[in-house]
């Protein structure tokens, strides 16, 4: 169905129940169904017709995901676009998407104009304050009247195309559909009926399959969901304990930045029951100091996902967070906080080898996975990592133990995930080998405890050229996404190669224990 | 009530789904046969 039934059915059942929280702002379900109305006549006004893509770039916002259910509403494709992209980064997705209007954020219009000449879109408009040559979302939603239409939407069509960061140095487009996203939150929570289901706080950005689901379930279940514009510590804290959070989701860098904030120990964090984490594998040690540190009424899950299967393939749940019994209970609890769970109702994993051959119990190898919300493609490209009858290759490693618990064991193509972003060092390398003094590269992961992996790059520098690491970090520094610049070089006389000439990754990270 | 808001009704025939968006006295029939109510299977997650 069409998503903006999320927000439409809701509206027509509980319509004074507050939905969206804001800073100041306070939405109750009508407020917030008709601004996505109002917006829905504006996108039609500039033009787009259904299908078309719509994109957008700002921070985490009310407006923002009204401008998705309004997209929805009009039967267009919404781009939510990386932030935190480079200009080359943005101006690649934008094109290749074949996007027509750009929604863009105040920071981000300079950004946009700078760009706009090599841009295919007809046109831009801001989403909040604006300038002069840019028309505002705000002042077109007050002209405008509620769009009564819903658009006819097919089940396949392509509701969100979302960037995900792919093993090339090009950003993959995942398209998915209506039916991804209707399979997924009808599946996992029940409709707003006005029962308390209390309230969620999204701190992940919405150009994250996490952020996407989370306002796509709050909204559709009735639970509040308090919005924040960027995380930061002191605000997560602040909000839990003024809003009454119940329910939250962050990735492993935001909990321990959560534990080390000094207003953590003076937070009444009393409301939270749901703290879920995922994006990326979480620390051991940092998941075992916040068992310790909050309250014993939270209970912690691990999600496990992909952009490409609209979200959680499997949770490790609450009870597995609680290390209670006996100690050999105990123990195997605590061994057990490194697994990421048991697969969800509607999904199916099984563990194969190189060849194709299943394998059991214990044994590592690549994870694959059958779920009825499975991406419909990559957007202009084919999905090498279909399998035959409806199974899917994850890309990811791991092993399933005898009693059904999932363990990750890395990416199969070394992608570098700091901080819940994901990174292909190919997309580093070819920065460092456009330096003339590099004659060769490789980039890799290092484990941290506050990002969970970091960039680190090994340079073997031309017979003769002279540089320093601080001269490449400043030669990335306008070329990367500040999250993507290596932050430890190391130079070295050559790189470990097999036979082939296939640089040996493992062996570079043997040394520094990753 | 025959049927409740909310719920999502499945055909086990056909597989149809249906949606109650406002509740009231009547059966709710596919295939010639009454449609079972689907629950959702609630994530222990922030979701």
């Amino acid at each position: 169905m069409n998503t903006v039934n999320f927000v439409t059915i809701p509206s027509s059942i509980v319509p004074d129940q507050e939905i969206i929280v804001y800073g100041e702002r306070r939405l109750n379900y009508a407020q917030f169904a008709d601004t996505v109305a109002r917006l829905s006549t504006v996108f039609k006004q500039q033009g787009l017709k259904p299908r078309d893509v719509i994109a957008a770039l700002d921070t985490n916002s009310d407006l923002y995901i009204a401008t998705y259910y309004a997209a929805a509403k009009a039967g267009l494709t919404f781009l939510p676009l990386n932030y935190r992209a480079k200009e080359a980064e943005l101006e690649y997705m934008i094109n290749t998407a074949d996007a027509k209007v750009l929604l863009a954020g105040d920071r981000y219009l300079e950004l946009v104009e700078r760009i706009s000449a090599r841009l295919k879109l007809a046109r831009i408009l801001a989403f909040r304050t604006g300038k002069p040559s840019i028309p505002r979302l705000d002042d077109l939603i007050a002209a405008a009247e509620p769009d009564e239409s819903e658009a006819e939407v097919e089940d396949e069509d392509t509701s969100i195309l979302m960037y995900t960061s792919g093993t090339t140095s090009l950003p993959k487009g995942v398209m998915l559909s209506f039916r991804d996203f209707t399979a997924y939150v009808t599946a996992n929570v029940e409709m707003a009926d006005g029962t308390d289901r209390g309230a969620a706080l999204v701190c992940v950005p919405f150009y994250h399959i996490a952020g996407t689901t989370a306002y796509m379930t709050n909204v559709w279940t009735g639970r509040r969901l308090v919005v924040m514009p960027q995380f930061e510590a002191k605000s997560w804290l602040t909000l839990v304990e003024t809003e009454r959070i119940t329910h939250a989701f962050v990735v492993p860098t935001m909990m321990k930045q959560i534990l080390d904030d000094p207003a953590f120990s003076k937070t009444n964090l009393s409301s939270l029951t749901n703290l879920a984490y995922g994006g990326a594998p979480m620390p051991i040690q940092v998941i075992r100091r916040a068992i310790e540190a909050f309250p014993q009424t939270v209970g912690f899950v691990n999600a496990y996902g992909q952009t490409e299967t609209t979200s959680s393939l499997t949770v490790l749940g609450p009870d597995d967070h609680r290390i209670t019994g006996s100690p050999e209970e105990r123990e195997k609890k605590l061994k057990r906080l490194n697994s990421i769970g048991k697969p969800l109702p509607d999904v199916e994993i099984r563990v194969r080898d190189e060849d194709g051959k299943l394998l059991g119990h214990g044994e590592v190898g690549e994870i694959i996975i059958r779920t009825p919300r499975i991406m419909k493609g990559y957007a202009g490209r084919a999905d090498d990592a279909a399998l035959a009858e409806g199974w899917r290759a994850t890309g990811d490693l791991g092993w399933v133990d005898d009693e059904g618990y999932v363990y990750f064991a890395g990416r199969k193509d070394d992608m570098i995930i700091r901080g819940g972003e994901n990174i292909a060092p190919a997309e580093i390398e070819a920065v460092l080998m456009s330096h003339p003094a590099v004659d060769e590269c490789a980039v890799i992961g290092v484990p941290s405890e506050e990002w969970g992996n970091t960039v680190k790059a090994f340079v073997v520098t031309r017979a003769g050229a002279r540089i320093t690491p601080e001269e490449l970090t400043e030669f990335c520094r306008s070329r990367l996404a500040s999250f993507k610049r290596p932050e430890q070089i190391e130079f070295i006389d050559a790189l470990p190669k097999n036979p082939l000439g296939k640089i040996l990754r493992k062996d570079l990270r043997a040394p520094s224990g990753a | 009530m025959a049927n409740t808001l909310g719920k999502r009704y499945q055909c086990e025939k056909c597989g149809t789904e249906v949606l109650c968006n406002k509740a009231g006295q009547g059966e709710i029939e596919c295939c010639d046969a009454q449609m079972k109510i689907k629950e959702a299977k609630p994530l222990p997650s922030s979701d």
